[in-house]
């Protein structure tokens, strides 16, 4: 008996020091303090649908993280609070961030929140990394608020140049909602589309909350235009396309990365033919790790993602505060606003597995723009600008 | 844009569009005239009536008679239940009009916050397409759920009309709205005109919903913001008038249309929360036109 029992203990620790060797990295990474990562997203709301699916593809990039022995040996901890991309709710959000939880650092989407708590990071010098909203002026709401998000400034200002050079299309009708997002946007288009030598015939905005977009899309087919730009959000760039096309509107549309959304086409039908969408991340064609992305996420989730691009970049989020934390640790200096702030500036580039390599430049990022098109009720690839 | 045709398609979309708010309204109004309550319940089981045909559409796959009868069903159950547990309680306990009005605004939430719970917030149409077919009638479009919409509206209209004038129950139910103690002395029982009045309402808060989750997409609280309308249009109408309640809901929707030949389309809904803030200032009574007198019509 006693033989047996020494042999078993001596097994334990023989079995003990094997594992320890095998992942000296997990075991290291369990033994730290988490780092923590927090994402301040709409989880409830009418924009839940992207904010809960944001989280999920974080959450999905901690494990991978954590599975490969975590940040410095120190594992990820992704901490998740809802804005209902409400401005006061992402104030909220993140005094807890800072006050609370003591962050460094917190990921941020949707332009009226970032907007809204950018005045708080700057105040607290905590670094704000935008993860997916696109307003403009993003890029100058001061010295903490930093994006690794293309803004609308490269998206849009591609389109309209494409839309004009490339697609032949003179006289161009902006539809666009009354928000932050709807507003710079628009600007955007009509600037450069106008710069490409085009005309906007119509630039009517409408209200966030609105359901009926009938007056203003007979005031558009007035203007007789021969291609729509619409900028809004999933719940209305539905309507006003299908409402469009009951009044006999059959000019060609396009839109930005919302949507890019399979729900889009299941709603349209027939009528979201031609429609073009932008990704500022590359599709399966591009890159061959998003595929098997897909793939996990069906089986993890059990549907499609919402918005795949934009969750292509909240996954790379936490590969890009792996290489800040990475190079902090490196340097011997401790995680603050303004240590992370120089990561981000002398690390400059990034290769991220989803969405590629990301150049910091300055408070903006420069990306391919992916165009895509609804053909035989399939986004299909239209053509990469670059 | 002041072709005929673009005015008769403005007119026509306008009218098409007020229907859910007319139905909306006349549930409201008629609930608010019989048991004087505002009752913002109703957004609540307007979710109720949403959410049950969404799920048995998409979730059970079950045909659409089906899914409307089951919403039927979970409204007026809702509704009643509210009625006997919830509102019956509070007017035994002689409580102040403040006290119903947070207690319906409080269901409506809870309602509300179940459903989130449950589905989601994701904005979830009826059925997967939006899209409804469209003829060209004399340049105008009309869709079938322009038709389907208008006919709804008439029709509910109407049988209330009926149902009020020529009925013994619609007629007990004006003779509570009137004064309910005296009406229990003639031997009229308050309590089933109240819950006759659940259960009307709860048809049209089934009839309206069907209309707007078929059009577009619905997210758990987007009730609330339907029933403004129907607040709205009871204003204006003037307490107790219920035919002039949807009258005038159909009134805001063709103004909210018409004004885009003035204003930009992102005013539109702006149009809505100032007409309630005049109609609660300058018409607390509701707007009342002159009548119309014909000097053969005395004789």
């Amino acid at each position: 008996m006693t033989r047996s029992l020494i042999l078993s203990r001596r097994h334990l620790v023989a079995g003990a020091a094997l594992t320890t060797l095998a992942m000296p990295g997990i075991v290291r990474a369990q033994a730290k303090d988490p780092i923590k990562l927090g994402t301040a997203m709409p989880l409830t709301g009418s924009q839940a649908g992207y904010g809960a699916d944001f989280i999920v593809g974080m959450r999905m990039a901690a494990k991978d993280v954590n599975d490969a022995g975590g940040i410095a040996g120190r594992p990820v901890e992704i901490l998740a609070l809802d804005t209902q991309a409400d401005p006061q709710l992402g104030i909220n959000a993140v005094n807890r961030f800072i006050g609370v939880e003591k962050l460094p650092m917190f990921f941020i989407a949707w332009s009226a929140v970032v907007k809204a708590v950018a005045p708080v990071a700057n105040r607290e010098k905590v670094l704000a990394i935008n993860t997916g909203a696109n307003a403009p002026e993003i890029a100058h709401l001061g010295d903490y608020v930093y994006t690794a998000f293309p803004l609308a400034d490269v998206d849009i200002s591609k389109l309209a140049r494409y839309t004009v050079n490339t697609l032949a299309k003179k006289r161009a009708a902006v539809l666009y909602i009354n928000n932050d997002t709807g507003i710079d946007a628009a600007k955007i288009y009509r600037e450069n589309f106008t710069a490409a030598g085009g005309q906007v015939v119509a630039f009517e905005a409408y209200d966030p909350k609105a359901t009926e977009f009938t007056g203003m899309l007979l005031k558009t087919r007035a203007a007789n235009p021969d291609m729509v730009h619409v900028h809004g959000l999933l719940t209305d760039v539905p309507q006003v396309i299908a409402q469009m096309r009951q009044l006999g509107m059959t000019q060609r549309v396009s839109t930005y990365s919302v949507a890019y959304n399979p729900k889009i086409i299941e709603q349209l039908g027939a009528a979201a033919e031609g429609l073009i969408v932008t990704s500022l991340a590359p599709g399966v064609e591009e890159n061959p790790k998003v595929a098997p992305f897909i793939e996990r996420w069906k089986k993890e989730i059990g549907r499609a993602p919402n918005g795949l691009p934009y969750i292509q970049y909240q996954y790379d989020m936490v590969l890009l505060a792996k290489a800040m934390y990475e190079y902090l640790d490196k340097a011997g200096k401790p995680a603050t606003g303004d240590t992370l702030i120089e990561a981000l500036n002398t690390v400059k580039e990034f290769a991220l597995p989803l969405t590629g390599k990301l150049v910091i430049d300055g408070h903006r990022v420069d990306k391919p723009v992916y165009l895509l098109t609804v053909e035989k009720g399939k986004f299909v690839p239209l053509t990469t600008l670059t | 844009m002041y072709e005929p045709v673009i005015l008769a398609q403005i007119f026509w979309t306008g009218v098409a569009t007020s229907a859910p708010h007319v139905l909306m309204t006349l549930g409201f109004a008629l609930t608010l005239k019989v048991t004087g309550l505002w009752n913002f319940a109703q957004a609540g089981f307007m979710a109720i009536a949403f959410y049950t045909m969404f799920f048995a559409l998409n979730g059970l796959d079950l045909p659409i008679f089906v899914a409307v009868l089951l919403a039927i069903g979970t409204t007026i159950a809702a509704s009643l239940a509210t009625e006997v547990y919830g509102l019956q309680v509070l007017r035994e306990r002689q409580s102040g009009n403040l006290m119903f009005f947070i207690f319906t605004l409080i269901l409506s939430q809870f309602i509300m916050y179940v459903i989130t719970l449950i589905f989601g917030t994701e904005p979830q149409t009826l059925f997967k397409s939006i899209l409804s077919p469209v003829q060209i009638v004399g340049g105008v479009a009309v869709s079938d759920w322009d038709l389907l919409g208008v006919g709804l509206m008439i029709g509910g209209m109407a049988a209330l009309w009926l149902f009020m004038a020529f009925t013994k129950e619609g007629q007990f139910l004006t003779a509570v709205s009137d004064n309910a103690k005296l009406a229990e002395l003639y031997g009229i029982s308050a309590r089933r005109s109240y819950r006759v009045t659940a259960v009307i309402a709860s048809l049209f808060i089934v009839a309206s919903m069907y209309l707007v989750g078929s059009h577009g997409g619905v997210v758990p609280n987007s009730p609330l913001e339907l029933i403004l309308g129907a607040v709205l249009g009871t204003l204006l109408g003037g307490i107790g008038r219920v035919f002039a309640a949807a009258a005038a809901s159909i009134f805001l929707a063709l103004i909210q249309s018409f004004s885009i030949l003035v204003l930009a389309s992102r005013w539109q809904n702006l149009l809505l929360y100032g007409f309630l803030f005049i109609a609660i200032v300058v018409f607390p009574r509701g707007v009342r036109l002159p009548k119309f007198r014909f000097a053969l019509a005395g004789r």
